[in-house]
């Protein structure tokens, strides 16, 4: 199960993911920003799952995060989670799928999937994504994509079939980099394929070309 | 319940990249049916908001899935969108070992009129049905007539039992329409219900304009006041404005009563 793989990653010593830093205690697990790692005395303590959800729903203006990988989780909280399942949940909350993702990666049940492949598939107001050019789609992954303030995934798809994302930074697609570049010990947090933002970038991109 | 505790279940709803409370009705009816605690592991998967359809079945343990889409009627999501997305090949597929059941929308189960009318209810409760006009506003759209089949539907339901003095439809984007309402109701009082699953642009915004209720779109701090000044008194006629049903919390029960006809219909004669 997801979670046991969880707690057996936890006890090799991973603890981080993203902006978050997750540790073991007496009766549970602290979850919190590792930015406050070292004041998490002044932090507002949560006990609550579903406070997660809430805290990852704004950043510290009060604008909407909608690409939950964008490296601006709000500060000053702390959630004491009486279990495993909790911290499950909770991660999946911060960043949904991501453990689960990883591990379907690592087990062989789930590969990267080209963004060629990921705009062909797509219908209706998104059809026009299919014309995107390899150079378009380039430039559009390397600014929309980026770690530092954009999105801190690690990219793991080409534009094309059977491409690498050798256009990025090597850093951007190399699964022992913590993207938040503090070198933690941080679960992979990987990106498979292209979101549905990005998709609607794209088509941003060639509503624009085509004027 | 034909479904054991061994069962996942995932709410899929469209979410918004704009709107935060686009996604809140299907977390809150997910939080209720974790509450009951019916299934081994409960989901929420979105269009427009993580997780994606691509990642969610990445996220399940459980071997027996139930796909529901907390969506107000069949059309271009529920037919093209999400089956595409989850890979599905029909109602049941099996994948890695793993059974997904691929459910009906919300919003075709029969006890969505029980809904509205318990909406109806709620928001005007000291008038009297009798004197009353009821009116369901749904989307409609031009792409796809099944977005007004399915309030037609209930519309007929709620019709047939009698309790109001007329009971009808409008829509925003076809026939009739809902800028239209004085002339197309009679009686003093009328209600108004969208059938929609999560308040947002259209409820906080279209349709109290097509109304007449609020001459331009309200700011976003106080969308939720166009709910609060009911009654709304308008070329003599009291008029009273809900919220979207999907927001109701016995929308729970609706989507619990959509996975017992999914079984009914496809599991019968199984050990299920």
């Amino acid at each position: 199960m997801i979670r046991d793989e969880l707690a057996r990653l936890i006890k090799d010593g991973y603890n981080a993911l993203g902006e978050l830093e997750f540790v073991e205690s007496s009766n549970g697990y602290f979850l919190y920003h590792s930015a406050d790692r070292d004041s998490l005395h002044e932090a507002r303590v949560y006990h609550a799952i579903e406070d997660a959800r809430q805290i990852a729903k704004y950043d510290s203006f009060g604008a909407y995060r909608p690409l939950k990988g964008a490296p601006n989780l709000p500060r000053g909280w702390l959630i004491q989670l009486s279990n495993i399942d909790g911290l499950q949940r909770a991660l999946d909350f911060f960043y949904p799928g991501a453990i689960g993702t990883w591990l379907a990666l690592r087990s062989g049940t789930a590969r990267p999937v080209c963004l060629r492949q990921t705009l062909n598939r797509q219908t209706g107001m998104y059809r026009v994504t299919r014309g995107l050019s390899a150079d378009q789609a380039r430039n559009l992954v390397t600014e929309a994509c980026r770690s530092d303030g954009a999105c801190l995934r690690t990219i793991l798809w080409g534009i094309e079939e059977n491409e690498s994302p050798d256009f990025l930074p090597s850093s951007k697609s190399d699964l022992t980099v913590d993207q938040t570049g503090q070198r933690r010990a941080a679960l992979p947090f990987i990106c498979l394929e292209a979101c549905n933002l990005l998709v609607a970038a794209a088509r941003t991109t060639m509503k624009k070309s085509s004027r | 319940m034909p479904h054991d505790k061994k069962s996942a279940l995932i709410l899929v709803g469209h979410g918004s990249t704009l709107n935060p409370d686009s996604s809140a009705p299907t977390f809150q009816h997910a939080d209720e049916i974790v509450r009951r605690a019916l299934f081994a592991e409960v989901h929420c998967s979105f269009w427009k908001e993580e997780p994606s359809l691509r990642e969610v079945l990445r996220m399940v343990d459980a071997d027996d899935i139930y796909v529901v889409p907390n969506f107000i009627s069949e059309g271009y999501f529920t037919e093209t969108v999400i089956p595409r997305e989850l890979e599905l090949v029909g109602p049941v597929t099996h994948r890695f070992g793993k059974i997904i059941n691929y459910c009906e929308p919300v919003g075709n189960d029969p006890r969505m009129a029980d809904l509205l009318l318990h909406r109806a209810r709620q928001v005007a409760p000291n008038v009297s049905p009798k004197e009353t006009s009821l009116l369901i506003v749904g989307h409609g759209t031009s792409l796809n007539e099944k977005s007004a089949e399915a309030a037609q539907s209930q519309v007929r339901a709620i019709r047939e039992r009698g309790s109001y003095a007329e009971v009808s439809e409008a829509y925003m984007e076809e026939a009739p329409l809902i800028a239209d309402w004085r002339k197309n109701t009679s009686q003093p009082n009328v209600v108004v219900v969208p059938f929609f699953i999560a308040d947002g642009l259209h409820s906080y915004q279209d349709i109290p304009v097509l109304l007449g209720i609020e001459s331009e779109p309200t700011a976003a701090a106080s969308q939720q006041e166009v709910f609060r000044r009911n009654p709304y008194y308008l070329d003599g006629r009291a008029l009273y404005y809900a919220s979207a049903v999907g927001t109701e919390p016995l929308m729970a029960d609706v989507i619990l009563d959509t996975i017992d006809r999914f079984d009914r219909k496809h599991l019968s004669g199984s050990a299920a």
